[in-house]
This record gives C-alpha cells, structure tokens and sequence, in this order.
C-alpha cells in the first residue's frame, strides 16, 4: 500500500529559480534562503520518498484564463519547464508515474472531486523554483512528482475547506494504491505577500508565525478563513496559501515539525518547512528553526 | 444583475488591491492574452520588432494600446490585467518584479528597496 510518510509546506517565488540558476546559493543576500532548504534536502534523502505530491498553481504559464481549471491533475511520464518570458531553465523534465497519477485522479473523481485533467504541458515555477532545493537532479530527479493544480488566481477560487477536503480525499487515494510507494506531500505557495497594485509590497509576520502554528496544530481553526481575510492578513497573493490548507488535510491529525525556516528578504516571506506524523521522531530536539525578517 | 461573491467581501476596501474575477477576465480576455503570449519566443521577437503592429494583431483597443505604450504598470493592473500574465511581458520589456512593484507603488526602486528587510537585495 502506498502511504504518506510526511509533508512539506513551501513558498515558490519565481526569483528562487532565478537565484538557482545563476549560482547564488552562498551569496550573502541568498544563503539564509538556500541554506533553510539543506535540512529539507536532507530530510529527503535520508527518507528516499518515491513520489513528491504537489499542490501548485500554475501562474497562467500552462493554462490561460480562457480555461482555467479550478483544480486539475497532471498525467505523464514527463513534464517539462515552462518557459515563462525569460527562456527556458536548465533542468530535466520532471518525472511523472502515469499509473500512479491516474489512480488518484479515479479516486478523486469517485470521491466526488471532479478534476480537470492535463497532459503533455509544461509545469511552471509553482513547481520548478523550489523542487531543485530540495530533490538533487542531477543527471534526473530521483523520484516521481503528481502534480495537482489549483486556481489561485481567478475568482471564484475553491474555499480554503474544501482545499483542506481535497486533501484528505487525496490521502484515501494513496493509502488505496496497492503498490508499495512512500509519498511526501508538499503544499506551496505564500506566505505574506502581495505583488500587484499600490498595496504591493505588504507583509506581516506575526500573521505568518500564527498561520504556521495553527496549520500544524489547530487547522480546522483556519478553514472559516474566507479568501478575503487571507488578502487583508497576508497581501492579495498570500491567498495561495489555501494550498497549504490541502497538504495539511493530507497530514494525520497530529504532528510535529521538524524544520522551519523563515526568510523575508524582500517582498514574500519565503518559507519552508517540513512535518511528520507526531511521535516519528524520538528526540524532537532535533528540530531546526531558522526565522529572519 | 450583480451579485457580490461572499468570499470577497472586504477586498474592495483593500486601497490599492483589485480582485481578477469572471467579470473582469471576460471584460479583458484578448489584453490578457496579449500579455499571456509573451510566453512565446515568437510573440516576444513580434513585439521587440514592431511594437505598434503586434498590439494591432492582439486586437488591443485604443486605451490598452495606450496603457502599454506609456508602460503604465498600475493602470494596466487596474484595467484588469492579472499580474501573472503582465510579468511575462515585464521580462521582455526587461523590467524585474521589483522595479514593477516600486513603480505601482508609486516610489523610485531605491525608495522602494529601503523599505524593505533586505534593501541591498538584487
């Protein structure tokens, strides 16, 4: 049986990519963020997950507003990264698993979540900007990505609770597969932020550090949450974080986070961190938290 | 009739947020795809080489042929453009997010960076 083995929650702004691409990683404006990703990678190498499941949007890169799915499932052996105005990136193609991915899109789709499905198209930075930090790829990824798009951009979004539904929908159709495959779930997005308009530039930290520590211990606090409260507490883009709300359904009731790190450099506050089942881990000492803002 | 989506209530007294709905989208489709397109190395060399005739092609009506012209950021956003497809444009008129984000600010870059945690970030 498949099952999911932890979770991790982490922002995807395009200028990691950016960052990536051109060596930055011990550049003092850059290391605080490239090293709050080694724990996760290690994280990832030490637990060999098979599949990494994405909860992503796709930023109008593969699917434009003519129709926009409010949630869709990617099927493919390959997908490659899309060229979003500046070129294309000098990574391979992220690896898919196509029985795996159909069998959760026929376990949603029987569970009542009705997706869009998409094939043959390119994956975006809602992806590609963090995954590298956190799964080697050189020469190839080492596991398999299911990607789940959700419409984070034109209203009406999905709510934050039927997000956090999709989630718990698709931890049953994991744990149905028959097969012995070790997945990790990943919600991205957020957190503060806000990139268009006069009110550009807004954050708030302290909504942040209470978002993360009701996600982990009290979710269902935040699925009253409308998306309007999201763009007052968090900026307009901070909405994306109703992705976060679906990896968290994924998750067992408790948990323990075992990294966090918090970087707000310049416009989003790039996090990322990393959860287990409660009670994985014999010393949760070991637990690495690095916040700068 | 209009009718107000609960989920949005409150964004409207957000000064200097604008919400990119079904009304929206459908009031801006081909100046969204204009931008949209940029994802296209065609698309981008047909703009680099003739401003005018690829805005003409897109269909673009005067005030949006105006509004790209005058690189107005903030009123091409509060025309109903989303910003994740504008951004594409900005990386073939070779602006960064951050410049765009001073400028619909309403500051100069420098003004904007010095507001910000890290202001020597690049």
């Amino acid at each position: 049986m498949a099952r999911i083995i932890g979770g991790i929650g982490t922002s995807h702004v395009p200028t990691i990519g950016v960052a990536y691409d051109k060596g930055r990683q011990a550049d003092p404006v850059w290391a605080p963020l490239f090293d709050g990703y080694k724990p996760v990678a290690e994280w990832l190498a030490e637990k060999k997950p098979d599949v990494l499941l994405f909860f992503y949007n796709d930023h109008a890169s593969t699917m434009f507003f003519d129709l926009y799915p409010t949630f869709a499932l990617g099927i493919g052996d390959r997908f490659p990264i899309a060229d979003e105005g500046a070129g294309l990136r000098d990574l391979p193609q992220i690896r898919g698993n196509v029985d795996f991915q159909a069998h959760i899109g026929e376990s949603l789709v029987n569970d009542e979540f009705d997706l869009a499905f998409f094939q043959n198209k390119p994956i975006d930075h809602g992806i590609a900007s963090p995954l590298p930090l956190m799964w080697p790829h050189e020469p190839d990824w080492p596991g398999v990505v299911v990607p789940i798009a959700v419409n984070v951009l034109q209203y009406p979004l999905p709510t934050g609770r039927r997000c956090y539904r999709l989630g718990q929908a698709v931890r049953r159709a994991i744990e149905s597969y028959p097969e012995d495959l070790s997945v990790v779930v990943v919600g991205t997005g957020g957190l503060s932020h806000q990139i268009h308009g006069e009110r550009a530039g807004y954050n708030d930290t302290d909504w942040d550090m209470e978002f993360l520590e009701q996600l982990c211990d009290t979710p269902e606090k935040l699925l009253h949450l409308r998306h309007a409260d999201y763009v007052r507490l968090g900026g307009a883009e901070s909405v994306e974080q109703i992705m976060w709300l679906a990896m968290r359904g994924a998750l067992p009731d408790r948990l323990t986070e075992i990294h966090r790190n918090y970087y707000l450099m310049t416009t989003t506050a790039m996090t990322v961190v990393v959860y287990e089942e409660a009670g994985e881990r014999a010393q949760p000492s070991a637990a690495s938290t690095s916040v700068e803002a | 009739m209009f009718t107000q989506n609960p989920q949005t209530v409150g964004i409207e007294e957000l000064t200097g947020t604008y919400v990119f709905d079904l009304r929206t989208c459908n009031r801006t489709l081909a100046f969204n795809r204009f931008f949209w397109n940029m994802i296209r190395p065609k698309y981008r060399q047909a703009f680099l080489d003739d401003e005018e005739a690829a805005m003409t092609v897109a269909s673009l009506s005067d005030e949006e042929k105006a509004l790209v012209r005058a690189r107005d950021w903030l009123g091409i956003v509060q025309y109903g453009v989303n910003f994740f497809v504008l951004e594409k444009w900005a990386r073939v008129v070779r602006r960064t997010n951050l410049e765009v984000y001073a400028i619909m600010r309403g500051e100069t870059l420098e003004e904007f960076m010095q507001t910000r945690a890290v202001p020597h970030a690049t």
